[in-house]
């Protein structure tokens, strides 16, 4: 890969925007523009999440594209779009297909101003395909779904709920030193996640992601571009799609499989990018849903199947400022706001520019994964230096 | 919320229709191919261990054993509001141990669930009229 992130912005993270989604993403991606120190005429190629509502098109319209060259969706929402659309505008300017591209997600999704709210999205009575063997016994929701494999997961290695509070009280954690985050000046104690009320058991509220209106955007361009612009370029040094066996089912995850979705990227990314696992200086682990955090860690291989609930432990190693660790640093998903993980690659960039507001101290190399449970992706990122 | 008058209705695909004309007359159809004679779920249009395009629809006993489970509280669709709680469970089928399918856990109280505890189909009319495959708790011994 030949490409860095030159641009990052984001509108606030709020419950209801106000406006429309195209708007949200035009204050995002004009944010992200001049952040770089990009005209509209040099900027040529948009990466989108394919659930995402805003069409290309309009999308160049607003910010003034004079020529698209580039044009592409991720599907799988949290899981292909936030580092897939990071690959795909990378691939692009790698291959000269464009010079500068945008990758964006934008959405109301908690106040359900153009995108229906993910916890409560089916509300037809016809299901078709896939779906056909799923949702007539109720089986409708992310939460459903991966509370099946939690539950699996508590079987065979005995990973408890108290495990899954932690990780949650990680997130809460550095939502509470970072301003912006929308779980800001709201602490959370285990107690308080072992009180709150269950969704689909063993999932609680609290172990679920934020639901949120706004938008977040980067642009990716090439070293050689990115000397003229405004910002210390971030390099992409390796990222990855991965979709495992799905023999046997549709969009619930396979505790005990071999080869996940998260398996096949780890195949390649590490060797991909020239390093190992203790290199990473900052961590960023897709947290939809606590439990497919700590599944995450050990199919990412930062620890082994099955001790995720050893390496979590008290939170402290991914604590920022004391933890070697620090995970989420800006709130995550799970207490930042829920950018369909886009605000997470933000806070990466932010890291290795130095300017985070939990700051790990010359942080060279951050690992960002996409959604797991469903088809994702994960990229690692590095500075210069 | 208002209320529906059932969790959303299967629409059968071509090639799927024996599936839910079975479950009409109580019975459990799986497709069995014709090459290595492995069972598949869900269904496929060829066969996902070896690819041959021949199968059967042939019925299996609709016994198997937990895999996991949700007892889902938090209602997400209009007709769950009058379901919850309701049990969504992972059934590993006898006849293969990689043969798992999902459906509901009915008459049974959620604190008597188990991994791994035996389980047998029956059916249930959904309100569009079709018959959907779901499990109940049964005794036995192993
Ligand atoms: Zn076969």
């Amino acid at each position: 890969m030949h490409a860095a992130i030159v641009g990052i912005g984001h509108t606030e993270y709020s419950r209801d925007s106000g406006r429309s989604e195209l708007k949200l993403a035009c204050e995002a991606i004009g944010a992200a523009m001049r952040d770089a120190g990009l005209r509209p005429d040099e900027v040529d190629g948009i990466a989108k999440y394919t659930m995402d509502n805003n069409d290309p098109v309009e999308i160049a319209r607003c910010p003034g594209l004079p020529r698209l060259r580039f044009f592409g969706g991720v599907p799988y929402g949290g899981g292909g779009g936030p580092a897939g659309t990071v690959l795909l505008a990378a691939m692009a300017v790698t291959t000269g297909q464009a010079q500068a591209v945008i990758a964006f997600r934008a959405m109301n999704e908690r106040s359900g101003r153009g995108t229906p709210r993910f916890g409560q999205a089916w509300m037809t009575d016809r299901a078709e395909g896939p779906f056909s063997y799923l949702a007539p016994y109720g089986l409708f929701s992310p939460a459903q779904m991966v509370a099946m494999a939690a539950r699996r997961h508590m079987h065979l290695y005995g990973t408890e709920s108290r495990h899954f509070g932690e990780i949650a009280r990680i997130c809460r954690h550095h939502a509470n030193l970072n301003p912006d985050a929308m779980m800001h000046g709201k602490p959370m104690t285990l107690e308080d996640h072992q009180a709150s009320r269950m969704i689909a058991d063993p999932l609680r509220l609290l172990d679920c992601c934020l639901e949120t209106d706004g938008g977040a955007a980067v642009i990716v361009t090439t070293p050689e571009f990115a000397r003229d612009l405004c910002q210390p370029p971030v390099h992409i040094a390796a990222a990855g799609m991965g979709g495992g066996a799905w023999n046997n089912r549709f969009m619930v995850k396979d505790a005990e499989a071999v080869h996940n979705e998260t398996t096949v990227i780890t195949e390649h990314l590490f060797q991909d990018a020239g390093i190992t696992h203790d290199d990473i200086d900052v961590l960023f682990i897709y947290d939809h849903f606590t439990p497919m955090v700590l599944m995450a860690l050990e199919d990412f291989r930062f620890c082994p199947r099955g001790e995720g609930k050893d390496f979590i432990g008290d939170g402290s190693r991914f604590r920022w400022p004391q933890g070697h660790l620090p995970m989420n640093t800006s709130g995550g998903n799970l207490s930042e706001g829920y950018m369909h993980g886009m605000q997470n690659i933000i806070e990466a960039v932010r890291q290795l520019r130095g300017t985070a507001p939990c700051q790990v101290q010359g942080a060279q190399h951050a690992f960002v994964s996409a959604g797991n449970a469903v088809p994702s992706s994960a990229m690692i990122l590095r500075r210069d230096g | 919320m208002s209320h529906a008058a059932d969790f959303p209705y299967p629409v059968p695909e071509p090639g799927t229709e024996p599936f839910w004309e079975g479950c009409n007359a109580e019975r459990l159809l799986m497709q069995r191919c014709n090459a290595c004679r492995k069972l598949r779920w869900h269904p496929a249009p060829l066969c996902i261990w070896c690819q041959h395009e021949e199968h059967e629809w042939v019925p299996v006993s609709g016994r198997g054993r937990i895999h996991t489970w949700t007892v889902i509280t938090h209602p997400v669709h209009p007709a769950a509001v009058d379901h919850v709680p309701y049990v969504v469970v992972e059934v590993a089928l006898d006849e293969q141990s990689d043969l798992r399918m999902v459906s509901n856990l009915v008459d049974c109280d959620p604190v008597d669930i188990v991994m791994d505890a035996a389980v047998e189909v029956c059916f249930r009319r959904h309100a569009s009229g079709q018959k959907l495959p779901v499990f109940r708790l049964v005794h036995r011994n192993t």
